[in-house]
């Protein structure tokens, strides 16, 4: 019997031999990412540029330079309203892709440009109307948080010490983070399910995955979890250490320290939809397994016979 | 006082350990702990000041029983206050202060937070039952006279809001002769609010300051006695305190004052006897959960007893708050003066409590930080010295706090930023990361520039524009102005200065004249020209390098497209520094011109004109052209156009770029997590 590769590692794997996805992604990030700072960065030169009072941001990092900055009547800090504009640009961009990103994962092939984006638009309204229901499904998880926010404030409020509502605050955040994770788990299932199925209806799409999530709730919230935890230590490793340990004029070290953080960060994030993608492709070869072959059980002649 | 906007700054860490539930002062802190005073009788120390030398003119001398009831937050008391008439003129009506009436809705302090917020609310902050407090005179008594009860009449003296009952007089039959003395017994219920301005309650701890009647001061030949306002603290005579308190057994206390005795009494009550000399107020604090750390420091005036009592979940950060306050003695002793009481108490408010915290009473200071407080965000530190030198600048040089707010606040932001810088380090005073730095002087720098040219550091507390006027100015911009005189007159004679106002004016009143005099008189120098725009003006200091070219000599001759390097260093550069007087306010100021070949130069221009251009030609174009290159102008209200450098240096920008850039991308990957 031929072992299956296991999806942890193997999406990983796919993330790799697929990194194309990742660059593109990644250039998109950082093109519009530019666009979003580039207005700052020139407001900031014209008052930095020729000032030695710039200085004070290279050799360490004057929190009273940049305030002061901030406190000009030019707000040469302050980002424009352009700056949400390309964050959004880029949500935007995410979910449009996304039909491209399942397919070409869940396909394990290099996906030219034409299919690829044949795909994305394909699935793009479908994954559309997913965000609508995410959006009615994440209400009454708004409205928990809120819940636990009063609850919050009424622990603070009546404890001597502070421990009790810390401790409050730390159960209560790691129980709703447990929940949105489920959560987005589900949708991002209905998203394979969605692309691997040709599913188009959505609400159909969903009932299915949260029969599959809950059939199947400790192997895929294990490989969700796992990824973001990864995701989210490099991460802080890479920002505590240009945070703390790199060098105060360093820029060149700094911008690569940076971006591999974010680099890593969107990797993470793919490395789900990959092994979400293989998980389900493992998943539907067992549910649609063909039947074992077997022979024609021989009847003697005489059984024949006497049948007709 | 200290404003107390520094939550933002708060980093959530979880920690571990802390105590739960409500703590008892068995709590260990290494062997300095005080465990609960012991039953019965106890003479804790010996009446301070007895048989010593009076160091102030002992104008008033209250006695005080009070009992505390815990659970309801009140405070029934009886006051007897004898009053030395020292004025020189017979007095025949007593004003009194009433500070916790203020926390009725349509007081006027409350109407002015509504208008513009305080120190520690909004104009929005909710008002709930809680908040309210109130002190109410049930009877009013004279020696000698009998009840005056119905002839206690409230007054508005500034504002005319006859809601207002921060402040009431009295008249008396017969005037009191000059040097005699007259006796006001008066019984009195306090209401504390839930902590809503440095006074009041918070679960269990209680803070009470301004708890009781505080007769007027007579100042410049005629009664001053202010009403409570959102921007206004406090002004009160010199004397003695003798005060009771009744409370449960089980509360840990401390007060601005020496204790006496501590005496239990059959229901469960204890009563503590206070008393102190050469002070102008008592306040005291009681909680059932506070840790009490002990210790002790020796001045040139002796030997100080360190009290300090720590609210559950703080005690990390009881040993920052030593070091600070030690730090804190030590140089205000050695510069400018011998703290000459016997005590010290710090109260740290337990969380949510921070509105008692940063603020000062003679010989008491409440403190402030959080359990996560992160080592390098110094507000503990700050807070703590802020609120010691108060010990000196309202403390003993007792000033008009109403009238002249920053003879106290402005003056002790100067002199926290010297403490900080000269403890701390002059650029990491207030944040010390790997990542962010910030120093002190810097920080009253932008506490001034918030509001730089709204109101005059002179202006009455309670008339500045808002709260946010009020704050930059009497703190920020009197440090800022104070730290721009050093380079007019130089650090040492600025010390030397201090000291002399301190040893002067130390127990009495002075009034801002008598600082700026003395500063004229130690330094030799007519400052009338800096103080009338930097202390009774809003001029705004801003000058700035309009240009700086350098251009060829022989500018009508081509270059040759090679060039020629032989011919380079024979080159002759015909350059123009053009300094321009942005802002109304005319101060001397260096400019430091530097040279392609090192060479520097350094001229001084007294500011007066417009603008001044410096022309130079010589073989080296120039590099760089930086006014104040000492940087000690912090008035200056825009130090990036003080300096041009030729050629660009765009380093710190691609910085920030980076910066900004990181954070919209990672933004937007973390907002398409939705999709």
């Amino acid at each position: 019997m031929t072992r299956k590769p296991r999806t942890f590692a193997a999406g990983a794997g796919l993330v790799w031999r697929r990194q194309r996805v990742l660059w593109w992604i990644y250039a998109v990030n950082l093109v519009l990412g530019f666009f979003g700072t580039g207005g700052m960065v020139d407001r900031a030169g014209t008052v930095l540029n020729h000032s030695l009072a710039a200085s004070r941001l290279v050799h360490g990092f004057d929190l009273s330079t940049i305030v002061g900055l901030l406190m000009r009547p030019d707000d040469p800090l302050t980002p424009g309203p352009s700056n949400l504009f390309f964050m959004i640009l880029f949500v935007a961009f995410m979910l449009f892709t996304t039909g491209g990103v399942i397919a070409s994962y869940f396909r394990d092939e290099r996906l030219p440009s034409g299919p690829f984006f044949e795909a994305c638009g394909y699935h793009f309204w479908r994954f559309v109307r997913l965000l609508v229901y995410f959006a009615i499904v994440l209400i009454p998880v708004g409205l928990v948080t809120q819940g636990a926010g009063l609850l919050y404030d009424r622990i603070d409020e009546q404890a001597i010490s502070p421990f009790p509502a810390v401790w409050f605050f730390a159960a209560a955040a790691v129980v709703i983070l447990f929940v949105l994770m489920c959560v987005r788990l589900w949708f991002d299932m209905a998203q394979v399910i969605a692309v691997a199925d040709d599913e188009r209806r959505m609400h159909k799409a969903l009932r299915r995955a949260a029969t599959l999530v809950r059939r199947n709730f400790g192997s895929l919230f294990w490989l969700y979890f796992r990824i973001s935890l990864i995701g989210w230590l490099v991460f802080g490793i890479t920002v505590q250490f240009w945070k703390n340990y790199m060098r105060p004029e360093s820029l060149g070290g700094a911008l690569f320290v940076s971006q591999f953080a974010i680099v890593f960060w969107l990797a993470s994030r793919l490395w789900q939809r990959a092994s979400e993608a293989l998980w389900y492709r493992q998943h539907q070869s067992a549910v649609f397994e063909p039947a074992p072959e077997t022979s024609p059980e021989l009847v003697p002649a005489d059984s024949v016979a006497a049948m007709r | 006082m200290r404003h107390l906007g520094w939550a933002a700054f708060l980093v959530g860490t979880l920690a571990l350990g802390g105590t739960f539930g409500g703590g008892h002062a068995s709590n260990t802190i290494q062997a300095q702990v005080q465990a609960p005073a012991p039953a019965a009788t106890t003479a804790a120390s010996p009446a301070a000041g007895s048989g010593h030398q009076p160091l102030s003119t002992r104008i008033v001398a209250y006695n005080i029983d009070a009992k505390l009831d815990a659970a309801k937050h009140t405070i029934t008391a009886s006051e007897t206050l004898t009053y030395r008439n020292l004025t020189g003129q017979p007095q025949q009506t007593f004003p009194f202060h009433l500070y916790l009436n203020a926390f009725q809705p349509q007081s006027t302090f409350m109407t002015e937070v509504r208008l513009s917020g305080t120190r520690g609310n909004d104009p929005n902050s909710g008002w709930e039952p809680k908040h309210y407090g109130s002190i109410k005179v049930n009877k009013l008594e004279v020696e000698g006279v009998g009840d005056l009860t119905g002839k206690m009449e409230f007054i508005q003296p500034d504002d005319r809001n006859t809601n207002d009952r921060t402040v009431f007089q009295v008249t008396l039959p017969k005037p009191v002769a000059p040097g005699a003395s007259v006796q006001f017994r008066i019984a009195f219920d306090d209401q504390l609010p839930e902590v809503v301005e440095r006074t009041g309650y918070k679960r269990d701890f209680i803070m009470a300051g301004q708890w009781f009647p505080k007769v007027g001061v007579w100042w410049k030949n005629a009664w001053n006695c202010h009403q409570f306002h959102a921007t206004t603290e406090f002004f009160a005579d010199f004397g003695t305190f003798d005060v009771k308190l009744t409370l449960p057994q089980n509360e840990v206390t401390g007060a601005s004052a020496d204790l006496v005795s501590n005496i239990n009494n059959p229901d469960g009550t204890k009563t503590l006897t206070y008393h102190s000399e050469d002070v102008h107020d008592f306040s005291w604090t009681a909680s059932p959960s506070f840790t009490a750390v002990e210790d002790e420091w020796t001045g040139s005036a002796g030997t100080v007893k360190i009290h300090m009592l720590m609210s559950p979940g703080n005690i990390s950060s009881a040993a920052r708050y030593m070091t600070a306050l030690k730090g804190s003695l030590r140089l205000f002793d050695e510069w400018y003066g011998p703290y000459p009481y016997d005590r010290i108490t710090v109260v740290d408010p337990p969380h949510g409590g921070s509105d008692a915290g940063g603020m000062e009473y003679p010989t008491l200071i409440t403190a402030d930080t959080s359990w996560n407080m992160p080592k390098g965000l110094l507000v503990p530190e700050v807070v703590v010295e802020h609120e010691f030198g108060h010990q000196y600048w309202y403390g003993m040089v007792a000033t008009n706090e109403f009238e002249e707010a920053w003879l106290d606040e402005g003056i002790n932001s100067y002199t926290e930023a010297k403490v900080m810088d000269e403890l701390y380090g002059k650029k990491t005073s207030v944040l010390n990361f790997p990542f962010a730095q910030m120093g002190n002087s810097d920080q009253q720098r932008l506490s001034y520039l918030s509001r730089p040219d709204t109101d005059p550091v002179t202006r009455f507390a309670w008339q500045f524009y808002g709260s946010n006027s009020y704050g930059g100015v009497t703190y920020g911009k009197t440090a800022t102005l104070l730290l721009t005189l050093e380079k007019i007159i130089g650090e040492d004679t600025m010390r030397r200065a201090l000291h002399t106002y301190f040893m002067r004016y130390r127990f009495t009143h002075p009034t801002g004249e008598d600082f700026l005099k003395t500063i004229e008189e130690v330094s030799g120098k007519n400052l009338r020209w800096y103080f009338d725009q930097a202390v009774y003006g809003t001029n705004i200091l801003d000058y700035e390098i309009l240009k700086a070219h350098s251009d060829r000599l022989n500018w009508y001759e081509k270059k040759s497209a090679f060039g020629d390097s032989s011919k380079d260093k024979d080159q002759v550069y015909r350059t123009s520094v053009s300094v321009h007087r942005k802002g109304d306010f005319v101060f001397p100021v260096d400019i430091e011109i530097k040279f392609t070949d090192g060479q520097t130069v350094l001229e001084h221009w007294d500011g007066r004109d417009r603008w001044i251009r410096y022309e130079y030609v010589r073989n080296a174009k120039i590099k760089s052209a930086e006014i104040d290159p000492q940087h000690q102008v912090l008035l200056d209200r825009d130090l990036f156009n003080n300096s041009y450098v030729e050629e660009e240096d765009p380093h710190a920008v691609h910085k920030l770029s980076h910066i900004w850039l990181f954070a919209n991308e990672w933004l937007a990957q973390l907002l398409s997590w939705i999709t």
